[in-house]
C-alpha cells in the first residue's frame, strides 16, 4: 500500500520534470542559434537531466530524457533531428551515469561537462553515420570546446538547484 | 577522491586541446585548392573555385534543393530548402570548417586527401 503511494508520487515528479525539460527545450528552439554550426546549442534542457540523475536513478532519468526528446521532436522544425538527439542524449546519459559515483554534490558541474562533451560526440557520430562522410568531424573540436563551457554552466545551475532543494522534488 | 582529481585534469586537458585544434582549423590551416561537394555520401563535384567561372550549382536531395554559388573564386550556399538554414548562415567556405546541410545531406569541404581515403 505504502509503496504504491510512493510510486504515484514519484511518477508525478518524473512527469513534472519531463514537462519542465520540454518547456526549456522548446524555449531554446525559439532562441537564435549561437553559431551557424550544426548541433551547437546551449543544451539548457541538460539542467533537468543532471538534476534528475543526481536525484533519481539512471533508469528514471532515461525515462525523462527520452520522453522529452520524443515530445520535443514534434515541436522542432526538423523532426529528423531526433536521430541526432537520441544518439547524443544516450551517450551523455550513459557517460554521466557511469561517472556519477565519482562526483560529490559540489562537483556536479564537472559531471555535466563530461555529459555535454559526450552529447556532442554522440551527435557527431550520428551525423557521420547518416551523412556517410567524415567531413562533419571537423566541427567536433569546436563543439567539444563550447560544450565544456555550456556543460559547466548548466551543471552549475543544476548543482545550485540540488544544493538548495535538499529534499527530493 | 583521487579519481575526481584525474577527471578534473582530463576535462581541463580536453578543453584546452579542443580549443587549440579549433583555433588551428578556424585560422591557421592552409587552404587546399580543391573543393569537394558531396551529396548523401556521394561525391558530385571536385573543383577548383579559383579557376571556375562564376556560376550556380543546384543539388537536389529527396525533392529538396540546395543552390551553391561560386563567385570570385569562392564558394557558399546561396539558397536551401532545409528547415534550419545553418548551411546558408555558415557563409563562404574559407577555413577548415566545411559547409554542411544536415537535413539535405550536402557537404561542401576542402579536399585534402584525408577525405579521399575516408570516402572509400
Ligand atoms: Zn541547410
Amino acid at each position: 500500500m505504502k509503496s504504491k503511494k510512493m510510486n504515484a508520487k514519484k511518477l508525478a515528479r518524473l512527469g513534472l520534470l519531463t514537462a519542465l525539460a520540454l518547456i526549456i527545450y522548446i524555449v531554446e528552439l525559439r532562441l537564435p542559434d549561437i553559431a551557424p554550426i550544426p548541433g551547437m546549442k546551449l543544451g539548457l534542457a541538460n539542467i533537468v537531466t543532471v538534476c534528475a540523475l543526481f536525484t533519481f536513478s539512471p533508469k528514471e532519468t532515461a525515462l525523462i530524457l527520452y520522453a522529452r526528446i520524443i515530445l520535443g521532436s514534434i515541436f522542432a522544425s526538423n523532426p529528423s533531428a531526433i536521430l541526432y538527439s537520441i544518439s547524443g542524449g544516450t551517450l551523455c546519459l550513459v557517460g554521466m551515469a557511469l561517472l556519477r559515483k565519482h562526483f560529490s554534490k559540489k562537483s556536479i558541474w564537472l559531471c555535466s561537462v563530461y555529459g555535454a562533451a559526450l552529447h556532442n560526440i554522440g551527435q557527431t557520430a550520428a551525423a557521420v553515420f547518416i551523412m556517410r562522410t567524415t567531413a562533419v568531424l571537423a566541427y567536433l573540436p569546436i563543439l567539444i570546446f563550447f560544450a565544456c563551457i555550456s556543460g559547466a554552466l548548466t551543471g552549475l545551475t543544476a548543482q545550485f538547484i540540488i544544493l538548495r532543494t535538499n529534499k527530493k522534488y | 577522491m583521487k579519481t575526481k582529481r584525474i577527471l578534473f585534469i582530463l576535462a581541463a586537458a580536453v578543453f584546452l586541446i579542443s580549443g587549440i585544434i579549433s583555433v588551428y582549423l578556424l585560422f591557421l590551416r592552409p587552404k587546399p585548392e580543391k573543393v569537394r561537394i558531396t551529396s548523401d555520401g556521394e561525391t558530385l563535384y571536385v573543383l577548383e573555385p579559383a579557376r571556375e567561372e562564376d556560376r550556380l550549382i543546384t543539388v537536389e536531395y529527396e525533392g529538396r534543393e540546395n543552390v551553391i554559388e561560386i563567385k570570385d573564386g569562392r564558394v557558399h550556399m546561396l539558397k536551401a530548402d532545409c528547415p534550419d538554414h545553418i548551411c546558408i548562415e555558415t557563409g563562404w567556405l574559407d577555413n577548415g570548417l566545411p559547409i554542411i546541410c544536415l537535413p539535405n545531406r550536402l557537404v561542401i569541404e576542402y579536399e585534402d586527401g584525408r577525405t579521399d581515403a575516408a570516402a572509400g
